[in-house]
């Protein structure tokens, strides 16, 4: 018996036909392991790595994340292990019953001398079905928690001071990016956090460096994305902790997956969706050409306001005036009347007052005449004085050879004393 | 006027930021709507048109910057200026 059965020596076996019509001799007894050992090498060197299309059955994925299950068609079944790398590219588990075609190795399982195909691949036969099925498994989980509402959706700041972009520092997603902003806003601080956007454990990564960006403070505004792939390649954009990290962001998050036709879980809870890298990048940022032109009208603007309010004020004010005018006129005008009136009462009381007057003065002055001296005087006697008025009433108070004046009741005559001659008292 | 108020104005001095560019601009349309009502004293609105037009000259110097400011944040919370190729 050999030590180690080899295929030559099985095939030796096999290449003596004629023997089996006879029951040979127990010259070489094999041990099970060894006919299974061949037959597994049987297999694995004469069968190339092929696509074998079926549906699938009794899929089990056991907790080393080894898949086992079966593809048949109407009349044959095939056993299929799918190890675990392998099946953790996987999107999802495919339902029972699904078409699919795999590719991998045909081989024994030697421990039941079960022959199966070891899968490296599974695809669903419907295009990019599996994908779908667990696109829509976690969409509907998202969906029933209400991630996906569009009341969740926050509006982007309008003027972000920070801008955090979350991507792979060496692709053309983050030079696209830079580029617009730098055209737009360059004003504007971005900060990067790197990380792979694709391959095993990459929607983990995505999600931590959301975490960070966030855990700065710092970014007003997040754009989640990279640059257009297949949908494998975007595959970490529609897994659950990418989907959760935007979810739980206190600020926007713009999803900005390279891909136009489909839609990713990041876009779907993502605040906005931009369809390119560079278009989430316009939308996060305004244009600085515009705002610089916004501006070059606010100081003409703002004369005019104030112009206004200086007009408003200044109409206001001639306003008051001239009701105030009219106010005065009105409150005088009564006045006017009443006292033009009492004018003429008081014009006819004066002249009436002046008029009894003269009469009574004419009445007093012929009293007066009669009393007056001048009346004596028209009577025929005169007064004589000194020149300074002195009235000269005794011959003592005159001096010979003076002159005096002696009035007549018609004027004044200046006399001289001749003589004085002294009379009986 | 208490100590820790004075305290507080004195910390509020040294750490208040200058007003973004935001607040800017939302600031001068809050402006360009009062000066458009009629109600507003002659005073106030001289203010105003001060207040407005250095945020205009603000604004204006802010939106100068003509260089990107690109800093990566990395894993260890370090932040670092990005080369760019």
């Amino acid at each position: 018996m050999p030590e180690d059965p080899s295929f030559d020596s099985f095939r030796g076996l096999s290449a003596e036909p004629e023997l089996y019509s006879t029951t040979p001799p127990p010259e070489r007894i094999w041990s099970v392991s060894q006919v299974n050992s061949v037959i597994r090498k049987l297999i694995e060197d004469s069968v190339d790595a092929l696509w074998v299309r079926g549906e699938v059955g009794n899929w089990r994925r056991y907790p080393s994340g080894h898949c086992y299950f079966s593809v048949k068609d109407d009349r044959s079944e095939l056993r299929c292990v799918m190890f675990a790398r392998d099946a953790s590219a996987l999107p999802t588990d495919p339902d029972d019953g699904m078409e699919v075609r795999i590719f991998g190795n045909l081989t024994l399982y030697e421990k039941r001398g079960a022959y199966q195909m070891s899968v490296r691949r599974l695809e669903s036969e419907g295009a990019e079905g599996l994908w779908r099925i667990a696109f829509e498994k976690l969409r509907s989980q998202l969906e029933a928690e209400g991630l996906l509402d569009p009341s969740r959706k926050r509006p982007l700041p309008a003027y972000p001071a920070v801008v955090g972009v979350v991507t792979s520092t060496s692709g053309a997603a983050l030079r696209d990016i830079i580029s617009v902003l730098g055209r737009r806003a360059p004003w504007v601080r971005v900060l990067v956090r790197g990380t792979r956007v694709q391959g095993e454990g990459a929607a983990r990564e995505i999600a931590e460096a959301i975490e960070d960006l966030v855990g700065t403070g710092e970014a007003e505004v997040i754009i989640v994305g990279r640059g257009g792939g297949s949908i494998e390649d975007l595959w970490a954009f529609n897994e659950e902790p990418v989907a959760r990290a935007i979810a739980k962001s206190p600020v926007p998050v713009v999803s900005a997956v390279g891909h136009e036709v489909d839609v990713t879980i990041s876009d779907l809870v993502a605040d906005l969706r931009s369809p390119t890298p560079s278009a989430a990048a316009e939308a996060v940022v305004p244009d600085g050409v515009v705002i610089r032109e916004e501006l070059r009208h606010i100081p003409h603007q703002l004369s005019k306001g104030l112009r206004g309010i200086l007009h408003h004020r200044k109409t206001m004010l001639d306003n008051a005036l001239s009701r105030l005018g009219l106010r005065i006129e009105r409150r005088v005008q009564p006045a006017q009347q009443v006292l033009d009136h009492d004018f003429g009462r008081l014009q006819n009381r004066i002249r009436g007052i002046l008029d009894r007057g003269r009469q009574r003065l004419i009445g007093v002055e012929g009293k007066l005449d009669a009393l007056s001296p001048l009346a004596t005087l028209r009577r025929g006697y005169s007064v004589a004085s000194t020149g300074d008025g002195q009235i000269l009433k005794s011959v003592r108070n005159f001096v010979k050879g003076d002159s005096f004046t002696l009035r007549v009741s018609d004027g004044e005559v200046i006399a001289e004393a001749k003589e004085i001659l002294a009379g009986e008292p | 006027m208490s100590e820790t108020e004075q305290n507080s104005q004195e910390v509020d001095e040294s750490t208040v930021e200058a007003p973004s560019l935001e607040e800017r601009l939302r600031r001068l349309e809050e402006i360009l709507s009062r000066l458009e009502q009629d109600d507003v004293a002659l005073e106030e609105a001289l203010e105003l048109f001060e207040e407005g037009v250095g945020h205009v000259r603000d604004a204006e110097r802010l939106l100068a910057e003509t260089e990107l400011r690109v800093q990566e944040l990395l894993g260890s919370g370090d932040v670092e200026v990005m080369g760019l190729d």
